[in-house]
């Protein structure tokens, strides 16, 4: 398999970088962040914001299952019955939702 | 003047490993009297304790090390072997809801639907905020690694901005994964999925914001030039622990996230 250019570029600095004792290291790690780390990060972040917004997601049918929603001991905060990051729109209490508007 | 005839740290007699103990004691204790009675104030006292210790033991050991010269290369290869242990420990500490999460996924009981996610659980796509997260601590490996050679070369403008970027990025996942628990359609109570989810998840966000801290507390080092090119263990004690939050995530992100939706 034949590499590009850049991925060939990429590969002499890295050779050179572990042959020289310590010099460039830095140099290498600093391009690795802005062409490799950053973009990447940069690529999921636009993956994730598209995603998010091709399927605005609608509210789950409530079913009362019996192994959800455990209730055996209260939350120790509030009314003991909302978990700690209580969504309204996307958690619902053991009988049902709080709010049906989405 | 009296002289040492070792290279080895007598260490000088300290209240902290006792307010330590304390606290701890008052933490945990706390904690079940909050559960059982609704009270706060054993807990509060335990946690104040617990960081005016952390606070100033540590400080102290930069103290000893950084300004008073005791940190020899015996003294800082006894602190390496330290923090591969304590490192080594966390790792048993995550294997354990690792366990459990195989445990209950592997074959998943008749209560749940005898399916894996349990009837009714609507997972997180594992393709959005979590690739996401993965990508964002991959990045944060690459820049601590780049701050670390920025250090050993004596690069000090490269060393700060390359640490403070990794901070960032840290920072970045831990405000990414708090809207992620709030979007989530299924809590901690919704059973063996959810428990095991939010635990394992849970406490590797809060080794994040550990990570973080220790990160932090470099840079305001570095900042303050106690780093030289050739001694800086406090940066590398820093660097193995967020390579090790970062190797964690991992492992949850292709067992719990991916493999398990």
């Amino acid at each position: 398999m034949s590499l590009s250019t850049a991925a060939l570029a990429t590969r002499r600095v890295l050779a050179a970088a572990s042959h020289s004792s310590h010099e460039g290291g830095a140099r290498t790690w600093k391009i690795l962040t802005f062409v490799l780390a950053l973009p990447g990060v940069g690529v999921c972040m636009a993956n994730a914001y598209m995603k998010m917004h091709a399927h605005p997601h609608h509210q789950e049918e409530f079913v009362p299952y019996p192994h959800l929603r455990i209730r055996t001991k209260k939350f120790p905060w509030g009314d003991g019955n909302h978990s700690m990051f209580h969504n309204p729109h996307t958690n619902a209490l053991p009988d049902g939702y709080e709010s049906s508007h989405h | 003047m009296a002289h040492q005839a070792h290279a080895y740290h007598m260490v000088d007699p300290s209240p902290w490993p006792l307010t330590g103990a304390v606290g701890a004691l008052l933490l945990t204790s706390g904690l079940a009297v909050w559960f059982h009675f609704h009270s706060t104030i054993l807990l509060s006292l335990g946690l104040i304790l617990l960081l005016l210790t952390m606070y100033q033991w540590w400080r102290d050991i930069i103290r000893e090390g950084t300004f008073q010269g005791h940190h020899t290369p015996p003294v800082q290869k006894g602190l390496r072997f330290g923090m591969i242990l304590f490192i080594t420990s966390e790792v048993f500490f995550f294997l354990g809801f690792f366990w459990a999460f195989y445990h209950s996924s592997l074959a998943p009981t008749p209560e749940l639907g005898g399916c894996w996610p349990p009837t009714g659980i609507t997972t997180l796509d594992p393709f959005e905020v979590p690739l996401l997260n993965t990508a964002v601590l991959l990045a944060s490996g690459v820049t601590v690694t780049w701050a670390h050679h920025s250090i050993m070369e004596g690069e000090r403008e490269q060393a700060i901005h390359s640490l403070t970027l990794t901070i960032l990025l840290g920072f970045y996942f831990t405000f990414l994964q708090a809207m992620e628990y709030y979007e989530a359609p299924f809590t901690i109570a919704d059973g063996v999925y959810g428990s095991t989810f939010f635990v394992a998840t849970g406490f590797h966000g809060l080794h994040v914001i550990i990570g973080s801290t220790f990160l932090a507390v470099c840079l305001l080092r570095q900042v303050q030039y106690h780093f030289t090119s050739g001694h800086h263990f406090g940066f590398e004690a820093a660097a193995w622990y967020w390579h090790f939050v970062d190797v964690v995530w991992l492992f949850l992100y292709i067992s719990i996230y991916w493999w398990g939706s």
